[in-house]
């Protein structure tokens, strides 16, 4: 039961769009091995970095912000524990490219902008990550579409008639800085006790349900 | 010496043995125990004391480290259980670790596995249906599989027995193909649920039905165990004991009896043939600890190590008189493997309720049965699916633009968003000869065993069935008023349901089954089947209410036997 709605809750829980780089690695849990006994992955300046990113993703407004609920240090440890070694290298990269886009830009360090700068970097990589996902989309989909275009198909294979319905593999898509750290800022903020509790509204034991009540003024979502 | 191997042996022998602790297990050994009989209860894996054990069940969800995410280190232990959503971090401790007990996968067959007491009656999705004549008649009326060898009739006082007891929260809807049971009060369907059942009754002048799920979660407190919370977190454990689990119902009543032994860590690696009295005379077991391997007896012995586990004991269990395995005299032992195919269906979204919501949460869905190829519904394939579904409110909001973040879009996010309702089909699939088990020694097990080679795949009917799982949903949303509908197929895989059975099918005939109609063995009238492994085909409705009725069903049967002296 509910099987199906336990993708779509995270899904949900997510803010909807889930990046291709998270889905595989906690929906399909993708295979790709990953390095073990490294040392620290991040510097101690990155680290800083990621706190802040995630505090611009998730600010304080009527509750705390990111940085409040400590989802810096909580995606620092994700990436290292539940990513393999190809997200883990884009994401590093992603870190340094944001701090020489921050150079190159304000001739200041990341840590040294103002929010409003910020804002303004990160939506240029907002929307340099849209773009590129679009583009790398639409040639998996030109691809899928020879792939199962029944006239090649049929030179292709003789079972054309017999399409497996076993769940095809995602197709891999390249894991990207913004897209990980935006999803990992949300899991991490709207599952920390500030996030649940403040942000949402969580009751540990409701003891009840009610399948319609009239949806209060100010009402959160539920934790 | 003699003398101390008679006394062994004495020591080691019970009226009957029960091999596996889940689902039907645990209702094997309940109702033995309180029939009388000296009952030797063994589990493979650890013990899970109930409530003590279910270290997760009150954790909040930032008590969870990885936030109930899979570590790399997990997922390589782990790549078959990982394959699908049931094994998170959430209760990782219930899954089996792939390493240690591989498997060969002629063809891909996602295999979930508990190595635990209570099996996956601690995980299981709790939905409970009847079967009914539909179901019992289809192998007889289209010739797949053979006739099974009872009709709703015989078994409609055994799901009555146990369904009092495990405690089913349910609606009477007077519907044939879905027989009503015995109901605890249902659970409530929300606002968008109650409105799309409307209008789906009403478009179909209800030759279409929908109704709240069946379910083996407490409403209200019975049999001493506490009622729902409304938590939905069930698969860890429930601390309230509020939904049928060996540990919640059927092991402290067979405990309660004093005539159970139960002992985990003990592997059945197979059952002795005794050839003078051409019955099971004990079951070989190794200490899945200190690997040292043990001989215990019985008068009779009931096998419920699920589906392919029990097939695995029975393959593996060979003498002169039965070289292919136990009462493989048919040669149908470990063949018409099934599963339910599902993850297709549609969404959509539905207006008009903005100003509603739900308080609580809800461990339970809703549920159209199955109407296809009955009454005056003919498809272009056999037998048919059933719906699992529901509406719910989350925080989707259609104006988010892709990958945003900041201030707004976080106060956005914490506001209730746009009512969805899904449908997603569970599909029957045919009980095919060629879908098979069988062992292969080419590999051995962490115990030294050889494994089990699965050879399984899903067909045309079943593949046919699918176009219309998704298209009748989407019929069903929009005759509900629903916007923005997209239907989905993501493919099924065969195991994935987790409703493997049919291995050890019952039947009429000696020639064409492993189990007459008392889940008795036509070829061992001391061994008795009794879990997923004995069905003549899947219906479309969650097995598990079936194989606990038709466990106490075998065991009021085998002890009357016993009694007459004929066992």
């Amino acid at each position: 039961m509910n099987r199906r709605e336990a993708v779509r809750n995270v899904a949900f829980l997510m803010g909807g769009a889930l990046s291709a780089t998270t889905i595989g690695v906690f929906l399909e849990g993708c295979n790709s091995p990953t390095t073990k006994a490294k040392g620290s992955l991040f510097t101690e300046d990155q680290q800083k970095l990621i706190t802040e990113v995630a505090d611009i993703i998730i600010p304080t407004t009527s509750s705390p912000g990111a940085k409040a609920a400590g989802v810096g240090p909580f995606i620092t440890m994700m990436i290292k524990d539940c990513y393999p070694d190809e997200a883990q290298q884009a994401f590093v990269k992603g870190l340094e490219d944001l701090e020489k886009q921050a150079k190159d830009e304000y001739k200041k360090s990341f840590l040294e902008l103002t929010v409003a700068q910020r804002q303004e970097l990160l939506g240029k990589l907002r929307d340099a990550t849209v773009a590129a996902t679009k583009v790398e989309k639409e040639k998996l989909e030109e691809l899928d579409k020879q792939k199962t275009d029944p006239e090649k198909a049929k030179s292709q294979t003789e079972n054309t008639g017999t399409i497996s319905i076993l769940p095809k593999d995602k197709p891999k898509m390249e894991p990207r800085f913004f897209s990980i750290i935006r999803d990992l800022t949300l899991l991490g903020y709207f599952t920390s006790e500030v996030g649940a509790t403040q942000a949402y509204a969580f009751v540990e034991i409701p003891g009840r349900y009610d399948g319609c009540v009239d949806l209060k003024p100010g009402q959160k979502v539920w934790s | 010496m003699s003398n101390l191997n008679v006394k062994a042996t004495a020591q080691n022998t019970y009226d009957a043995i029960v091999v596996g602790s889940g689902i039907s297990g645990g209702w094997a050994a309940k109702e033995l125990t309180e029939k009388g009989l000296k009952v030797l209860l063994l589990e493979r894996g650890r013990n899970i004391e109930h409530i003590k054990d279910y270290t997760t069940a009150m954790k909040k969800p930032w008590e969870f480290e990885h936030r109930g995410k899979l570590t790399e280190a997990q997922k390589e232990t782990h790549p078959v259980q990982k394959r699908d959503y049931p094994y998170t971090e959430f209760n990782e401790s219930f899954w089996v670790n792939d390493e240690e007990c591989p498997y060969t996968e002629v063809k891909r067959f996602d295999w979930y596995r508990g190595f635990h007491v209570g099996g996956k009656s601690l995980m299981w999705g709790r939905q409970s249906y009847r079967f009914s004549d539909l179901n019992f008649e289809d192998n007889l009326k289209d010739g797949h599989g053979v006739d099974w060898p009872i009709r709703y009739k015989d078994i409609a006082p055994w799901y009555d027995y146990v369904e009092k007891f495990a405690g089913i929260s349910g609606k009477a809807e007077n519907w044939p193909a879905l027989p009503d049971g015995q109901f605890l009060p249902p659970m409530e369907m929300n606002c968008v649920e109650k409105e799309v059942k409307k209008r789906i009754e009403a478009k179909w002048n209800k030759s279409r039905i929908m109704t709240i799920g069946r379910t083996a979660n407490l409403t209200v407190e019975h049999g001493g165990r506490g009622k729902c919370q409304y938590r939905n977190l069930c698969s860890r454990g429930c601390p309230f004991g509020a939904y049928f689990s060996t540990q919640s119902s059927t092991l402290p009543a067979a405990v309660a009896t004093g005539n159970l032994t139960l002992r985990p860590f003990s592997l059945v690696n197979s059952i002795i043939y005794d050839k003078e009295t051409q019955k099971a005379k004990g079951v070989v077991v190794i200490d899945s600890e200190t690997m040292e391997t043990t001989e215990y007896f019985a008068k009779i012995v009931f096998v419920n190590g699920s589906t392919l586990g029990t097939t695995f004991v029975l393959l593996n269990s060979t003498s002169d008189e039965h070289p292919n395995g136990l009462g493989n005299g048919s040669g149908q032992l470990g063949h018409n493997l099934m599963d339910h195919h599902f993850r297709a269906g549609a969404n959509g979204r539905i207006e008009g309720f903005e100003d509603k919501y739900t308080y609580g949460k809800r461990a339970n869905g809703i549920y159209i049965p199955r109407y296809q190829n009955m009454g005056g519904d003919k498809r272009d394939y056999l037998r048919g699916f059933g719906y699992q579904g529901g509406g719910s409110r989350g925080n989707w909001h259609a104006d988010v633009a892709e990958l945003a973040f900041g201030g707004d879009f976080k106060d956005q996010m914490t506001v209730p968003g746009s009512w969805n309702m899904g449908l997603g089909g569970f599909g029957e699939s045919l009980p095919y000869f060629e879908n098979k088990v069988f062992i292969d020694k080419s590999k051995k097990d962490k115990w030294g065993q050889p494994v089990l080679a699965i050879d399984c795949e899903f067909k045309d009917n079943e593949r046919k069935m699918r176009v219309d799982m998704m298209n009748d949903a989407a019929e069903m949303l929009e005759a509900s008023g629903a916007k923005d509908i997209t239907t989905f197929d993501n493919g099924s895989a065969p195991g994935m349901a987790i409703h493997e059975m049919g291995t050890a099918r019952m039947g009429h005939d000696p020639k064409t089954s492993v189990l007459n109609k008392w889940n008795q063995m036509h070829e061992v009238k001391n061994v008795f089947v009794t879990d997923g492994s004995c069905m003549g085909s899947a219906a479309c409705q969650n097995p598990s209410l079936t194989y606990m009725a038709l466990t106490a069903r075998a065991c009021d049967f085998a002890v009357s036997e016993l009694k007459k002296g004929n066992l």
